[in-house]
Parts: C-alpha cells; structure tokens; sequence
C-alpha cells in the first residue's frame, strides 16, 4: 500500500492514494456485506441443523413441495414451456429458502428434468417423492455418495457438499463463480423472491432478481441447510455462466461442469500433463469467466482443492476484485444467461442428493430440443459428462450423438455453437479412434473449419482448435485435415498470431508471435499432421505464409527468451517434419544435387574432394575472408572451405526458408536456450535433417554449423539426462561430419561424450538413467561415422579409452543391434594398422575385436561400416520401407514423433509398432543419413550471407536519454 | 506483474503527460529510459516504472531503440504515457483483498 518510491511522480502517489481511497470504501462495503451474509448463514445454520436432524422440519417441507408441485405440473405437461418454467423455480427456490420450504429445491430440480425429457408430472412427482423421503437420512451422503464435507443439514447442504465435490474433482474454478455470487448478492435486491412464474424467459431473468434474498430466506429456512451453503452457492451460481438455459434442467450440475470441461479441455489439448500450467489457458477460459483474474483464478483453484469448506472463507477476498469487472460483462448475456447462472445457485442450493440426473439418450435427445438453449445445455453437460469418461464418450457414439453435434456446429445460435464443439473437443480426445472417425465420416472436419472461419470469438476459436488438434492425432484425420483446414488454419491463427508479415511495414516495429492456446492449439494440429508423409508435407512446405509465419514465431521466441513453450515446441516440430526429406521433396531440387559419392567407406575422402559443383559462384572478397576467419582452427588443405550459395535474386521466402543457412543460427539459439526436451530434441533432428542428403544445401548447413560454432552446443546436449535428446544429437553429430572438417573437429571435441554415453549404456550413472537401445545405437553409429576414414578420430576413441567401454557393452549388452553397432565400431578401429600396435600392447587381440563382430553380428560378412549404413540409407532412400530402416534410423524417429507429432494421444499412440513403418519413418524426419552417400564432406564454403547474419548481434544500449 | 504471452495483461496504471523541451532539432523529455525487449532485464538500471503505452502505442514488447525512437517522435510535442509499477499494483491488490 505504502509503495510509492524514490522515483515517483507526485502525480502517481497521488493517484495512488486515490485509487486506494476509493479500493477501502470498496472493501469496507464488502465487508459489511459479508458480514451480513455470515450472519444470515449462522442463523440458518442452527435451524437448519435442527430440523434436518430432528426431523421434525419435514413436515413444512413437504406442504410446500407439495404446493410447488402442482403449480408446476402444468408447465412439465408442455414441454416447451417447461424450460422456462424451471427458471422460475428456481427463482422460487430461493424464495423459498426465506420460507422452511427446503423441498422446494426438489421440486425444481424435478420440473427441470420435465423439461428437458418431457416427462410428465409422474416423473416429478416421483423425484419429489424420493426427494423427501430421503432428505432426512441421507444426510451424510452427498448425490455422489460421498459423505459430505460438512455435516450439514440434510437438504441444503447435501446439495451444496456435492456440488463442492463436483469443484473439488474438476479443480473446479469456484473462485469465478464466488466472485459472481458475490456481486449478485451485494446488488441488494429486494427480498422479493417471485418464485414461479412460469413464463418464458423474460420472468426468468426476474428470478434473477429474486436472488439477492437470499441472504434473507437463507436465516430462515431451516431446511436449506444454508450453513455452507451461501458460499457454495455463490459460486455455483457462477461458475455456470457458461450454460444459459441449462440451469434448469441440469442447473447444478451444468454449472459445475464448466469447470470440468475446461479441465477436460485441457488435457484435451494434448499438452503435457501439466495440468497446473495449462489451467491458465483451458481452465479459465478467459472468456467463461472474463472478469477474474488470473491470479485470482489460481488462487481459487487451489483453494478448491483444499475442502468444499474453505470456499465460504475465500468469498471475501474474491468478490471484491471479480465483481466490479464481472458485471459489465455480463450484461450483453442478456436475461437469459442470468438466469441460468442464478438458477443453478439455486438448485445447488436445494438441490437434494437424490434428484436424477438425465439418461444419456435423455441428454442426446435434448440436442434436437427445439429450444436452443435446451440444446446448448444439452451439450455442454455432454462436454462435462464425457470428461475422462472413456465409456461415457463411447456410449454417446453408439447412440449416435456424433452426428447431432457436428450439426449443431452450424447452428445460427453462438452458444449452442461453443457448446456443441465444446462437447466435441472432449469426445474427440482420448485413444479410441472410434469417435475421431465418427466426426469425420459426419463431416465434423469441414464443419470445424466453417466455424473457425465465422468465430470471432475467441473462446470458440479455441475449442474449435483444440478439437482439430484432437482429431489431428489420428492417422487417417490427418490428409483430411490438410484438405479442409490447412489455409484456414494457416491464415487464419498461424500467420496472424505468429506476427509474420508479408509485407512488413518499415514504420512500425516487427510484430512478435502471441502465444495464445489458440496458436498452441492450432500449432500442435499442424504439427501433427506433418507428420503424414511427403504428400502431408508437400501441402505444407507450399501453404503460402505457413513456413514464414513459423519461422518468425520461433525468431521472435528466440529473441524474447521464450522458448519453453508448447507453442514453440509445436513450431519446431513442425520445421523439423517440413526438413525431413526437404532434399528430394522439394521442388527444383535436383538443380543442387551433387555428385553421387562413390563407394562408401575409406575410400569416401578422396571422392570428396574431387567433387565441385558447378554451383559454385566465383568467391567474393567478403566470402574468402569469412571463410579464412572461420576456419581458424582447421587444417585448410583438407576441405574445401569455400561455399558459394547459389544467387538468388530475391529472399527465400515460403519452403526455402526451411533450408536456408540463416536457420541453423535459430537452431542453435533453440539448443542453447530451450529447456523444454521436446523442442531441443526437435531443434536437433531439424539440424539433423538438413545436415542429411546430397545436395548443396546440406553442404551449407554442415558448414554453417560449425561457422555458427554449432558443434559445442551439440555436444554439450550429449550429456543431456532426456535419452530423446542425446539421441537426436548423436545423429544429427554424425550427419555433420561428412563435413570432412566437422568430422574433424567432432572427433576431437566429442569423442569424449559419446564414449561416456557408451559406458553408461552399461552401468548407469544412477538407476534408471540407462539409455535406450536407438539411443545407443544411434551414438554407436555416430562413433562409428567418426572413426572411419580418420586414424585422427580413432586415435581419440582410444584415449578416450572408449576400446574397453565397447568391447564391455559387446560382451554384456542384451541387444543385438547394441553389440553389433558397437562390433562395428571395434572392427572399424582394427583396421587401422597404425593402431594395432598400442592396442596390442594394452593387451588386446585381435580375436577381441573380430570375434566381436563375428558374434554379434552373425555374418561378418556385413562391414561395419556397411552395415551401419545400409540401415542409415534407407531412411533416405526408401522412408517407406519402415520395418527395414526402423533398426536404427526410422526408431529413433518414432521414438520422437510420436511425442512429438501426436501431443494428445502420443502417449497412447506411443507403441511404436502401430503406425505403419512407412509413416513412422516419415514423421520423423529426422534423419537422413544419406549423407554418407554423398561426397558432400568436401566443399565447404561460407556464403556471404552467412557472414552477416554472424556479424549482427551487436549490443544495445542500457539506457538512453530521451 | 506476471505476464503471460498472449494473454490481455491486467495493470493498474498511471498516466502522464509530458510536454518535451526543444533541445536543438531534437525534442526531449528529461528523463532517462532503461530496459526493453531486447535488453537484460537483471541490467535494468531502473526497476520502477514501466510505461506501457506512449501516446497509444503498445510499449510492453518494444525493443530499447524502439521506444526511444517512439517516445522521441520529433512530430509530437506532447508524449502520454501510461505507466505503471509493481507499488502501484500492489497498492491495489492489498486494498482489493482486505
């Protein structure tokens, strides 16, 4: 309070106090009115223990039920009218928590349940029966079966212990809806309860009115069982806003089932299981509940957790801040969705443990009510229903439900719009297949793309993204998703939140990416279906604007430091996807073919060097010093420094931005600032798809690497604890040195790290921490890349003492394809002669390394270094051939995909054994080996623009006089 | 203040207006600016204030240069500020939950 500092204007301290001023009268009339309110709840309390206990209470209750019961038989009899009449039940029911009329609360919670089935009088004459006959034993138990919180009284509070649970299970925001209650009680409405007027809507928003008695009614009702109540209330009341006309059929559950749609949602979104993190986005749904807080929310949520009791305690603190901006609001609801939210306080209020809940082909039926919002009620207790209820989710496909939403999708009313795809979402989440394909055999997929297209509104933005990264997760989703949605979802999230411009404007400053759930919902879709194959691919790298858009997302992530994020790890998953195979895929691509190598093996160098491409430009002056700068550290006559890059009269734009050298700077940003696995794994096989294949462009990002000082970043990351990443950066090392100077420089800066990955494939660190198989296949073979062709490299190995780590993990490793890769390795170093004599005299035999191989591997036949390859190449060329090219390539790629691609299922969708090998292999792009093919190693020759995107990283100053 | 990005930012902010000094050809206004998006913020020689907003313009994700160059415009005689502080805020909030 106190704050004002050294440096404040006098204008701010003044305004400061004002503002203060004016937050104390606030709060002193809070206050009061929570204070009255604790009031008006001890009074009830006691009463309402008594008769609740005793018993003895029962006989008002049950006059009054009785009385509201016949008044509103007429109104179930039409089924129509019997939404609106709910409404003023529940008006009624607040009422009557003045008048002992506990049961009243029955009777509502029956009409609505007429409404929505259409089931006459019977039905609710029968709820209400059950309703009274158990309010007095039951008490303990909430609806749920759970013993209630508090021991309250047996009608009120039932209802209000279960609704707490209902909060507690979803991490339900019952801070939003206290704010509400909040206001709405110190509005200071009349007393005047009307309670049933059973027109339409326009009286139900009188009932709305109506609430503000309940401070009143709650002191008298004995029944209520108001104790807890007051503040349970408030909050359901609230938290339901979402639902307008579902208040009265399904009042007190609806309202809690926001919450638990949101949660839903969350995991829907397929984020990590960082159900905290998430809430901020799902959870509160900024626009379900626009007038609180962040921070509030947070907080009401943990206080949820606590006990369905702290929610009185926290009341206070909420309304103060949430009501004033909640009410304005709301207003454009309009009388409709105040009255659903007030209802559902009401019921919750009354609502008696025992009342029914709809069938679900009650429920489905509903979603062809004829009032809308019958259906948007419908639907969103369908969301809420289906939330982590795999069961619930398959039921309401076997009855056919899919259908009936998808065409809600449609529908001219917004909220029965958001709560169809609200329902969606969920039912769209999870491993079973069944419902995804459902949504789209009823053509769900261009429905959703319709709605993305008219929504302005952001909440349905959101939903409708996040469904379509649900579906996405599904292989056979993914070309249909592409077909429907790709410029849809390009244009209209991806290029505008990323902050691309196309043409940008000099004046104004480079706009930078939003991270908003709707681009992280959006970005995991695409991520995903990136994932489907060349064809998937193709569509992508040639949408106009989508690879722009993403590489300024993940520039503008770099430079605000903010690279841990989901929506960061979605971009960079899907440059990687978009890198894989960016050789051969790529139109105009064989112009920068080089040169087949030759043979592979030993005799690789020479081959190497021989090749100059006619690509090659004349080098510049700039080029030749940058070069000669860069290369410090090498031995010039091995490599051919120089690289040209091919002219270009305009700036790449669109799918050659994936391959350009300016981009290994990005990557490598990534790698030294992320610490998200996901995306460090995925910035690592994006360098390790570019660094694969023979064509020109991967000369330059080998190159580019090393003159970025790319190669420590690298390996510092093997000694990752995250196995995926060690992996990715073992492969994409040794699709660098074909780089002959890389290799180079790897074998003396690396060697050390690999072998250490190697001794720890045998006894890890600590338990647990031992790598998987591909990961030690994969540095195995990257040792293997390194040693062949250089004694340098193999000199090291062996100082490394990297012989006796290798011949231990032959003799000892359980996996096949371990001992044989490490075989390789031994038989590769045996064949220098050169270092046959330190071997030697270290005490080893020849026996020792041949017998190795022989044994692992079965035919010695396969050289190691063949054999290494042969699995490599594949990859490149024939991705298709998954099974083959799984050993060591394609599994490690699956490995990443999955997790990477699919964020919602990937968990389940993990065995890697179900998609089929050609598309694993596809997605994961990572690797392209065929490097080894390829003489490129060669050339390496610095672009001149490589050197200005060096040079720019000038500092800034601190601060300026201005 | 905690920002997420992305998401609307909640402030409470004070406005200013300063009218610049003729300073030779350029306009000034007297005071000193630190930080920025592309700046250090552990470096920030000044920790107070932050202006979000210079005569409508969104400050919060401008670099250093860029809002010198904003507040400095030689086409405004009169710069408006909306500034804000974490004492501000805080001020706030304690009267908001009391």
């Amino acid at each position: 309070m106190e704050d004002c500092n050294v440096h404040s204007a006098a204008s701010i301290l003044a305004s400061v106090k004002e503002q203060e001023a004016r937050f104390e009268r606030l709060t002193r009339a809070l206050e009061q009115e929570r204070r009255h309110v604790a009031l008006q709840l001890e009074r009830a309390q006691q009463p309402g223990m008594v008769s609740g206990g005793m018993g003895g209470g029962q006989p008002l209750p049950m006059a009054w039920q009785q009385l509201v019961l016949q008044e509103q038989s007429p109104g179930s009899q039409a089924s129509l009218a019997t939404m609106p009449e709910a409404p003023d039940v529940l008006e009624e029911t607040v009422t009557v928590e003045e008048d002992p009329g506990t049961p009243t609360s029955h009777v509502s919670i029956v009409t609505s349940e007429d409404g929505t089935t259409r089931r006459t009088e019977t039905k609710v004459t029968k709820t209400v029966k059950t309703v009274t006959t158990r309010t007095v034993r039951q008490v303990p138990l909430g609806p749920d079966g759970l013993p209630l919180l508090d021991g309250g009284p047996p009608l009120g509070p039932f209802a209000d212990g279960a609704l707490d649970r209902h909060f507690l299970l979803r991490g339900g925001g019952p801070a939003a809806t206290l704010s509400r209650a909040y206001l709405s009680s110190g509005a200071g409405f009349p007393e005047g309860p009307e309670p049933r007027d059973s027109s339409s809507y326009g009286s139900l928003s009188r009932g709305l009115g109506v609430r503000p008695p309940r401070a009143g009614p709650l002191g008298p009702g004995p029944g209520d069982g108001c104790f807890t109540l007051p503040g349970h209330r408030e909050a359901f009341s609230v938290g339901p806003e979402p639902g307008p006309p579902g208040g009265r059929s399904l009042p007190e559950r609806f309202q809690a089932e926001p919450y638990g749609l949101e949660d839903d949602t969350r995991s829907l979104a397929a984020d990590d299981e960082g159900g905290p993190e998430l809430e901020p986005d799902y959870g509160t749904a900024t626009r379900r509940r626009p007038e609180c807080g962040r921070g509030l929310h947070t907080r009401a949520y943990e206080d949820a957790a606590d006990d369905g009791g702290e929610l009185t305690d926290q009341r206070p603190a909420f309304p103060a801040v949430t009501a004033p901006l909640a009410q304005p609001e709301r207003g454009s609801l309009g009388s409709l969705d105040r009255l659903v939210r007030r209802s559902p306080s009401v019921d919750s209020a009354r609502k008696e443990p025992r009342w029914r809940d709809p069938e679900l082909p009650e429920v489905l039926a509903m979603l062809r009510h004829p009032v809308d919002p019958v259906k948007a009620n419908a639907a969103a207790y369908l969301q809420h229903l289906c939330f982590e209820n795999e069961g619930v989710k398959r039921r309401v496909r076997q009855l056919r439900g899919l259908p009936l939403l998808v065409a809600l999708l449609d529908h001219p009313r917004a909220e029965v719009r958001r709560r169809a795809c609200g329902a969606l979402r969920n039912l769209s989440y999870g491993r079973d297949t069944d419902n995804k394909a459902a949504i789209r055999d009823c053509g769900g997929v261009p429905a959703l793309v319709r709605l993305l297209r008219a929504a302005r509104d952001n909440e349905v933005r959101e939903l409708v993204t996040g469904t379509l990264w649900n579906l996405s997760s599904y292989e056979p989703l993914k070309m249909v998703i592409i077909d429907h949605g790709l410029q849809t979802l390009t244009h209209e999230v991806i290029v505008p939140h990323s902050g691309w411009e196309r043409e940008p404007n000099e004046d104004s400053k480079p706009r930078d990416a939003e991270w908003t759930t709707v681009f992280k919902n959006t970005s995991g879709c695409l991520r995903n279906v990136s994932s489907d194959g060349a064809e998937a691919r193709r569509r992508l790298r040639e949408c106009e604007g989508l690879v722009d858009a993403l590489l300024h997302a993940l520039q503008s992530a770099v430079g605000r430091k903010d690279t841990d994020n989901k929506s960061v790890e979605n971009c960079v998953c899907i440059m990687r996807n978009l890198s894989y195979h960016v050789h051969k895929e790529v139109p105009g691509a064989d112009r920068y073919q080089e040169a087949e190598p030759g043979p592979l093996g030993s005799a690789v160098v020479s081959q190497r060097r021989r090749r100059d491409d006619a690509s090659c430009f004349g080098g510049k002056k700039a080029k030749e010093e940058w070069f000669h700068q860069g290369k410090k550290d090498g031995e010039m006559d091995r490599n051919f420094d120089t690289l040209d890059l091919p002219k270009r009269t305009e700036a790449a734009k669109g799918f050659e931005l994936l391959y350009q050298p300016e981009v290994v700077r990005l990557y490598l940003s990534l790698l030294t600032e992320s610490r998200n696995f996901n995306t460090l794994e995925a910035a690592a096989g994006a360098l390790q798809n570019l660094s694969a294949g023979n064509w020109m462009w991967a000369t330059y990002i080998r190159a580019t690497v090393r003159k970025e000082r790319g190669l420590p970043v690298l390996v510092e990351l093997l000694q990752s604890e995250t196995d995926k990443v060690v992996r990715a950066v073992a492969i994409a090392l040794r699709n660098l040195s074909l780089d002959r100077r890389n290799k180079d420089l790897i074998g003396s800066y690396a060697m050390a790290e690999l072998v250490r990955n190697v001794r720890n494939a045998q006894a890890p660190p600590r338990p647990g921490a031992r790598l998987e198989e591909d990961t030690v296949v994969a540095v195995l073979n990257t040792i293997h890349e390194i040693v062949s062709d250089s004694l340098d490299n193999a000199r090291s190995l062996l100082q490394a003492r990297g012989v006796p780590a290798l011949v231990a993990l032959v003799a000892s490793s359980q996996s096949v394809r371990e001992a044989k890769a490490a075989s390789h390795v031994l038989q590769t170093v045996w064949s220098y002669k050169e270092l046959r004599g330190s071997l030697q005299k270290d005490g080893w035999t020849k026996a020792r390394f041949q017998s190795a191989a022989a044994t692992a591997k079965g035919p010695k036949g396969a050289p190691s270094p063949g054999g290494f390859d042969d699995s490599t190449l594949p990859l490149v060329d024939k991705s298709l051939e998954g099974e083959k090219t799984g050993s060591q390539d394609v599994i490690p790629m699956d490995a990443l995909g999955p997790d990477g691609y699919s964020t919602v299922d990937r968990r389940e969708r993990r065995p890697r054994g179900i998609g089929s090998a050609g598309e694993a292999s596809e997605k994961e792009p990572l690797k392209l080996d065929p490097s080894r093919k390829a003489p490129p190693p060669g050339p390496s020759r610095p672009a001149v623009r490589l050197v200005d995107a060096v040079g720019d990283a000038k500092p800034q100053p601190v601060d300026s006089w201005v | 203040m905690s920002y997420i990005p992305g998401q609307p930012v909640t402030a409470v902010v004070q406005r200013v207006e300063i009218h610049k000094l003729r300073q030779g050809e350029n306009l000034i206004l007297g005071f000193s600016i630190g930080g920025g998006i592309d700046q250090d913020p552990s470096q920030n020689p000044f920790s107070e204030d932050k202006t979000d907003k210079v005569n409508g313009w969104d400050m919060t994700m401008v670099t250093h240069d860029q809002a010198r160059k904003r507040l400095t415009k030689r086409s405004e005689e009169v710069v408006r500020l909306l500034v804000t502080r974490q004492s501000l805020q805080k001020a706030v909030q304690q009267s908001m939950l009391s």
